[in-house]
């Protein structure tokens, strides 16, 4: 799994006032002094976005933004399975697992809504698109 | 967003002071926006609460959790573990989060510490102002965006009362008449056509007239 970019970004303005800690309704905001630094902590499990923190923060050091567009997080990436056919996406091998162990069968293969009814002569009469390279069998 | 109120202390001290351990749970969701229900209230409210002024023997022994919507059933039931020995929950969400882990400890007394009072909007730092009163029937798009249901006291359809006075309403001399902002709204849109259209009888059966709604696919039907 990828690490999460930090959605709570704090620029260059801030002073380290500590208002954001002392407004956040959530005590999802905190700080810690060691030696000669002082840091500030986020806690997006606590967070609720309310935006307290950027609006009391006397130096607008807040970018609240972020919590409002961001880029997507990648959180997983799966292997996919397409159509025999046509090569459309089908679903995941992890998908198909599953499908197989609830059904008891020991193999499906992966065709879309609009191939899935093709009989097995017919699937023989086309040539095979995929990328995958899916072998024959049940469908999905 | 739904906006509560803390209970007066005294009120919330005697619900619990027969009980040795109490779980406070703090809501993240619309109670922490309004800055009341949220994690840093209920350890406010904890400290509080364990003041012995309050109670005629010893205060109970004051715990604070928090989850992130007291309103999902099965969010609570999953995510929310009572503190062993406890003897009651106080809720700081809104009604319908203690209603709900009502539903999901059946034998652990739940007790509000919140006053649930109305649908409002943010208008000013710390301000929250009712805006909408869910009445099932929205006449926002003929009333210039501003609600007579919500805002007119007498929740009028069809133009001011006679307690109307340079665009405050007889009832306190804060409050605005939402009529008047409608009007005054509408002029400003060039759409006071929409004041001369008469609204009809409101059908209130799909205010709370009609009992407890509900909203999904699997809604019972009536």
């Amino acid at each position: 799994m990828k690490k999460p970019v930090s959605f709570f970004v704090v620029n260059e303005k801030c002073n380290g006032c500590l208002s954001c800690v002392e407004n956040c309704p959530s005590n999802a905001l905190a700080w810690k002094d060691e030696a000669h630094t002082r840091t500030i902590l986020h806690n997006m499990a606590r967070c609720v976005r309310c935006a307290n923190c950027w609006r009391i923060c006397p130096q607008k050091a807040i970018e609240f933004q972020y919590f409002l567009e961001n880029e997507w997080v990648e959180v997983n990436t799966l292997e996919l399975l397409r159509c025999q056919i046509c090569g459309e996406p089908v679903c995941t091998a992890a998908l198909k697992e599953t499908v197989k162990e609830r059904m008891g069968v020991a193999e499906l293969d992966a065709f879309c809504p609009k191939h899935k009814g093709f009989s097995f002569a017919a699937r023989k009469a086309y040539p095979v698109k995929s990328k995958m390279g899916a072998k024959e069998g049940g469908k999905i | 967003m739904i906006v509560a109120e803390l209970k007066p202390l005294q009120e919330i001290a005697d619900s619990v002071a027969q009980y040795g351990k109490v779980d406070v749970v703090a809501c993240g969701g619309c109670v922490s926006v309004c800055l009341t229900g949220g994690l840093k209230s209920a350890e406010e409210l904890r400290r509080e609460l364990s003041h012995p002024k309050y109670y005629m023997g010893r205060p109970p022994l004051f715990q604070v959790q928090s989850i992130q919507r007291q309103c999902e059933k099965d969010f609570v039931r999953s995510y929310f573990t009572p503190s062993p020995g406890t003897g009651a929950v106080l809720s700081m969400a809104c009604g319908a989060g203690v209603q709900t882990l009502a539903e999901a400890f059946n034998k652990l007394p739940v007790i509000p510490a919140m006053n649930t009072t109305f649908l409002g909007s943010l208008d000013g730092p710390g301000l929250w102002t009712e805006k909408c009163h869910g009445c099932g029937n929205c006449v926002l798009g003929l009333t210039g965006g501003i609600c007579p249901v919500a805002r007119c006291a007498k929740r009028l359809l069809n133009g001011p009362c006679g307690g109307s006075s340079e665009g405050k309403c007889e009832v306190g001399g804060h409050l605005n008449c939402a009529w008047h902002l409608i009007i005054e709204r509408l002029k400003s849109l060039g759409r006071l056509e929409d004041y001369d259209r008469l609204f009809p009888v409101k059908d209130w059966s799909v205010d709370k007239a009609g009992g407890p709604r509900s909203l999904g696919r699997l809604r019972p039907s009536y």
